[in-house]
């Protein structure tokens, strides 16, 4: 291959671009050093020799620049497209240096992780989400009326006392005083007092209550409540949205038992239990109450301002805790508050 | 409440095993908490007669007994009991017969005994006669159990011990009662549901209620001074009875469902309460004073000694029954120590009384005690079951305590009851279970439960038995109805309409997934802390630098000290978490959480007056950036790790008009601290915990939180939920670096704004890309240098951008002294 051009100045660009063309096309490129050698002479940013004609396109009449543009550019893609092959068909080049790719990878650092709690309330809550209920809160210090009073508490229910309820301010003869919430289901008549029928709600929160801290129990936990109110609800609905959450939070082939039970503020009132397979036990497994609920107490209705011969509805309520130390296989209710990283790195 | 299924055949022949008798309670509203057997089944043990006793050839304390148990031939027993005699019929374990006998190594325990073929010191001996103790029927030891002589020889001992009332081997179930079954707290009561859900009759005792007064009237004069706490007292009065022992059949009954027999007087008072829920009261007639029985509510500082031997100051408002002296009861809950029944008692006084539930509930509270008689008057007892009770504890005394009545009873009665009548619509049980039950069935249910049914037009008339106080409205009916057809006959309809209603979701619960995803991907743990701490630690944190400017919430009854108070920041918590992990050996820590924070306020539309409730969000870190590797070395993190995650966060939230403002001053609980804004409003601050605090905890390393308001980011947020996309831009960037010199103590944060505004809309970002000191500069001096990128929705001279630039350095250097470097 020769070092200069054939051509002279003078010769027509057009015949150029031929020449070179044909120059390209037989051209031996058969090592690195070529390949690079190759390159600088066509494509080079200085001394190219495409560069250069691109820059003599200005002697070309204006009629024929663009024929010469378009042949040019023909050219450069010709050049890439020999270089690119040249390039594959070279042999690899040995390894200069062996890079040990099983070192481990850098990292920033453990990823991070969403409390279990937050994440049994999450999961509950999406259960719910998809069966058209939406989220609802309230305040965790409240008065006596939401807590108790609208939810047909009679007045001297034991729940009442001192020693289930952490009192902010204490009842006396003009109220029922200020309280730690001990449930949920003052959420209920939070919602049932600004808005109106009908009602389909869920209310994951964290109640209180005056128990002494153990393994198995503590003064701070979580539920979540939800509340149904339209004309035309039943039991038998309440039933069938219980029935299928407990399939979808616990499994399809999960064994149910659905009994009466008692609340102030439901009635009739039920609890939903679960057979919870324990190998060690004698009877192969137990019972396990997961949740309360019933049709809402006329009682409460009424208390809220609506109308219980027209509307009916449901309401229901259950521990966050005691399903998830189930599912997780916890066994000290107090490793949730502790915060260990070597527990919370397990979800 | 422990039913004996025994026991309950006694008014209900059901059916049911005891397995499926638990079921059917559990259905029905009892809930079964625990079921046990009570006593052994005596399998393999007789009823025998004893031919003969002879003296052992060989042992003085032993004998030769020849037994006939109802074989061809009589067997030889070695005996050692000193009350065996001939002609005695016996029980007798026969060979290959398993008892359970008191183990003599371990009080209280027993052992399993198989009766063997052997030879006691030579002798033969085929079988054993047994005590009581050795059949599980008691502990009594003193010698073998003689049975009646008519007893048939060869019988099962079960079937002769069935047959006088005794069942060898009983079922036991522990039901829960629930506050709206006060009904249920007795045997009759349970039984009266078995009978509504297996169609079985419940069979009451037959009982003779005595004519009110006659004689009775002169042996005892009953005055009621407080009718609201005390609404009927029934007094009779019981002659010449024998306080000793209980049958073995009444001692059996009650230690199956764990009560003590203590003689025959106070057993047939605890039988009847749990026969018919009744709560009984017998007295030593010859203690009370004057003949007269005065029901009243105590003066304050009154005092009572009480059966249980202790001296009880007496709550103000509670009912003290009198005689002419004093008291000799507290009423409702506890009798007296000076009237108490006792080995040398000839004379009872059966008191059965209605006492209020609420009034009794809060004496037994307040004296703190609680007694069957104070559950069952809490609860709500039968207003109309006081002389059926007495009459039928003195005909038990006539039977077993060999007493004779005093003819009449002594029936003070202020406050008679009304029993309401409820209209019960079949419609509406249909309406509220979901479920058509047949009127016919609703009327069985219901009449079996004890109510009084009359169709009037579409609804039934219900009378209400007096025991079913709870039963108030035609919802409580329901229920009622609901409990025995039951819960599995409500079928789930086969599909659900959804309303039509969209269901609602909150930006807050969209921004928090968006801080969870952002937060677990940079490394952060959410933790989960407890609100309730100790009041100090409280009063630390109530510190305006997190906001608070409320006093703290504490609680009146606290858990325990250290639990007195509501948290107002989720600082401690936090502090504690990272605390208790570096003493665990975690000292990499990058934490998170959502909380509620607490202070009294004065602002008025807080949910509950006086109380502000915020939900909080916190993050913070300590410990090494990074884990140590092959080729890098982890640094302790500082401030600006923090402040860059949450500028990052900031920005992915879309918070608009963040500002920053820096106090480099420490304050009780930082060293230095920014305090964050959106729009001007407070959304919280990011800070270096003040290293006193940080290490009062445990924490070594320096640890630095960003709390915020979350409900306000939430609020600030709201509006840039909804994304409107802008078209891309595709004209090419220009990029320029500038380097200042400026003074050491001049800010750069204030420096970008006045980038920005120097620069206009051109300028798309600015950063700052190096910092740095050098002899050449000098001491008092920094260089700061900034990239800049320049962009609009066309292609831009160099002449557009160099003209903002040099506007950029002349700003600099009229505002900040700044010198560009070359």
């Amino acid at each position: 291959m020769a070092t200069e051009p054939r051509t002279s100045p003078d010769t027509p660009l057009l015949a150029v671009v031929a020449a070179l063309l044909e120059e390209v096309a037989t051209a031996s490129i058969v090592s690195e050093a070529a390949c690079e050698e190759f390159r600088v002479r066509y494509l080079g940013q200085k001394n190219g020799l495409i560069p250069k004609l691109f820059k003599r396109i200005k002697e070309v009449p204006p009629q024929n620049r663009r024929e010469v543009g378009q042949q040019l550019n023909a050219l450069r893609e010709k050049v890439r497209k020999r270089l690119e092959e040249a390039k594959g068909a070279l042999p690899a080049a040995p390894k200069q240096e062996m890079m040990d790719l099983t070192l481990p990878g850098r990292r920033a650092g453990p990823t991070g992780s969403i409390h279990p709690l937050t994440q049994a309330m999450r999961t509950i809550t999406h259960i719910f989400k998809r069966l058209s209920f939406s989220v609802a809160d309230g305040p965790e210090i409240e008065d006596d009326w939401h807590n108790f009073t609208a939810l047909n508490f009679p007045a001297d229910h034991p729940a009442r006392d001192m020693q289930d309820t952490l009192f902010i301010e204490a009842p006396d003869a003009t109220s029922g005083g200020v309280m730690l919430r001990t449930h949920t289901s003052p959420v209920q008549i939070r919602a049932m007092v600004q808005g109106k029928p009908p009602f389909r709600l869920i209310a994951p929160g964290r109640v209180y209550r005056n128990e002494t801290v153990t393994y198995k129990s503590y003064c701070v936990f979580h539920q979540v409540e939800g509340l149904v109110v339209d004309e035309g609800v039943t039991m038998a609905d309440l039933k069938q949205v219980l029935f299928t959450f407990a399939r979808a939070y616990f499994g399809e082939d999960v064994e149910l038992r659905f009994r009466p039970s008692f609340f102030p503020f439901t009635e009739p009132s039920a609890e939903l239990d679960i057979w919870w397979a324990l190998p060690d036990h004698p009877q192969g497994g137990r019972w396990m109450e997961i949740l309360g609920s019933g049709m809402v107490d006329p009682n409460v209705l009424e208390a809220v301002g609506i109308d219980s011969e027209r509307y009916t509805g449901y309401a229901f309520g259950m521990g966050v805790e005691r399903p998830a130390m189930l599912r997780y296989g916890i066994e000290d209710i107090r490793a949730f508050y502790e915060n260990d990283v070597r527990f919370l790195a397990q979800f | 409440m422990k039913v004996s299924n025994s026991w309950l055949t006694q008014y209900v022949q059901h059916p049911l095993t005891g397995k499926e008798l638990g079921h059917a309670f559990t259905m029905s509203g009892l809930e079964l908490e625990e079921m046990k057997t009570f006593g052994t089944p005596l399998d393999g043990i007789v009823v025998g007669h004893v031919l003969s006793v002879d003296q052992h050839p060989n042992a003085d304390r032993l004998t030769l007994c020849q037994v006939d148990i109802g074989e061809a031939d009589p067997v030889q027993i070695v005996c050692g009991a000193p009350n065996v005699a001939a002609g005695q019929h016996v029980p007798v374990a026969r060979v290959g017969a398993r008892l359970l006998v008191p183990d003599k190594k371990q009080p209280g325990a027993k052992v399993e005994v198989r009766i063997r073929k052997s030879k006691l010191r030579g002798e033969v001996s085929l079988g054993m006669i047994c005590a009581e103790d050795e059949l599980g029927l008691s502990d009594d030891h003193s010698g073998i159990l003689v049975l009646d002589d008519n007893a048939a020889i060869g019988t099962p001992l079960a079937d002769y011990l069935e047959a006088r009332g005794i069942c060898a081997a009983d079922t036991v179930l522990d039901i829960a009662i629930t506050p709206n079954r006060p009904d249920a707290i007795c045997h009759i009561g349970v039984a009266r549901d078995v009978s509504a859900l297996c169609g079985v009759p419940l069979q009451r005792p037959d009982v003779r209620i005595p004519e009110t007064g006659r004689e009775a009237a002169e042996h005892v004069q009953v005055d009621i001074t407080c009718p609201d706490a005390c609404r009927r007292y029934v007094a009779l009065v019981m002659r010449n009875v024998t306080v000793a022992t209980s049958p073995l059949w009444l001692r059996r009954r009650l230690e199956a469902i764990g009560l003590r027999p203590i003689n025959n007087i106070v057993d047939i008072t605890n039988y009847v309460m749990y026969e018919c829920g009744q709560p009984l009261h017998a007295f030593d007639y010859n203690c009370i004073a004057g003949k007269r029985i005065i029901v009243r509510q105590a003066a304050s500082g009154e005092q009572v000694t009480t059966l249980d031997g202790k001296q009880r100051v007496i709550p103000e408002d509670s009912v003290l029954i009198c005689d002419a002296e004093k008291p000799v009861a507290i009423g409702g809950i506890m009798g007296g120590a000076n009237s108490e029944v006792s080995t040398k008692t000839t004379t009872v006084l059966i008191e059965s009384a209605w006492f209020d539930p609420s009034i009794t509930r809060r004496a037994a509270k307040k004296l703190g005690i609680v007694t069957d008689a104070s559950y069952r008057f809490e609860r709500g007892v039968d207003a109309k079951g006081q002389a059926w009770a007495a009459a039928r504890a003195a005909d038990l005394m006539v039977a077993l305590a060999g007493g004779t009545p005093i003819a009449g009873l002594v029936d003070c009665h202020p406050r008679p009851v009304t029993m309401p009548i409820l209209d019960l619509r079949p419609a509406r049980i249909e309406k509220i279970l979901g479920v058509r039950v047949p009127t016919s069935a609703v009327i069985r249910i219901l009449e079996a439960l004890g109510f009084g049914v009359e169709a009037s037009g579409e609804a039934l008339r219900c009378r209400v038995p007096s025991f079913r106080p709870d039963v108030e409205r035609e919802i409580d009916l329901i229920e009622e109805v609901a409990r025995i057809h039951g819960y599995d006959a409500i079928d789930k309809p086969a599909w659900t309409s959804l309303p039509n209603m969209a269901p609602q979701v909150r930006s807050q619960d969209r921004l928090r997934d968006s801080v969870d995803q952002q937060l677990v991907g940079k490394g952060y743990r959410e933790i989960v802390s407890n609100s309730l701490i100790a009041k100090q630690e409280a009063d630390r944190f109530a510190d305006p630098v997190l906001g608070v400017t409320g006093e703290i919430v504490e609680t009146l009854n606290a858990v325990s000290r250290t639990m007195t108070t509501l948290r107002p920041s989720l600082l401690p918590g936090l502090l504690r978490a990272m605390g208790f992990n570096v003493s665990h050996g975690q000292v990499a820590l990058r934490f998170y959480e959502f909380g509620h924070i607490f202070q009294r306020s004065d602002v008025v539309d807080t949910p509950v007056t006086g109380y502000e409730e915020r939900e909080s969000f916190l993050m913070a870190i300590t410990g090494p950036d990074a884990p140590t590797g092959w080729d890098r070395k982890p640094r302790d993190v500082d401030f600006f790790d923090l402040k860059g995650d949450v500028e990052s966060l900031l920005e992915v939230l879309r918070v608009p008009d963040v500002t920053m403002a820096a106090h480099n001053e420490a304050t009780p609980l930082t060293d230095y601290h920014l305090v964050i804004r959106s729009e001007g409003k407070r959304l919280g601050c990011l800070a270096r915990v003040r290293q006193a605090i940080a290490q009062a905890h445990g924490i070594r390393l320096p640890a630095y939180f960003a709390e915020f308001n979350w409900r306000l980011l939430v609020h600030q947020c709201g509006a840039h939920l909804e994304r409107r996309v802008a078209p891309v831009a595709r004209h090419p960037v220009v990029e320029r670096d500038i380097a200042v010199v400026v003074g050491n103590d001049v800010a750069v944060g204030p420096m970008l704004g006045t980038i920005r505004e120097a620069a206009g809309t051109l300028l798309r970002v600015v950063d700052v890309f190096d910092l740095y000191q050098d002899a050449r500069i000098g001491a008092a001096h920094k260089s700061v240098a900034f990239s800049l990128r320049f962009q609009a929705d066309r292609t831009l001279t160099d002449a557009e951008v160099d003209h903002r630039v040099d506007a950029i350095v002349k700003k600099l250097c009229q505002q900040y002294g700044a010198r560009l470097r070359q």
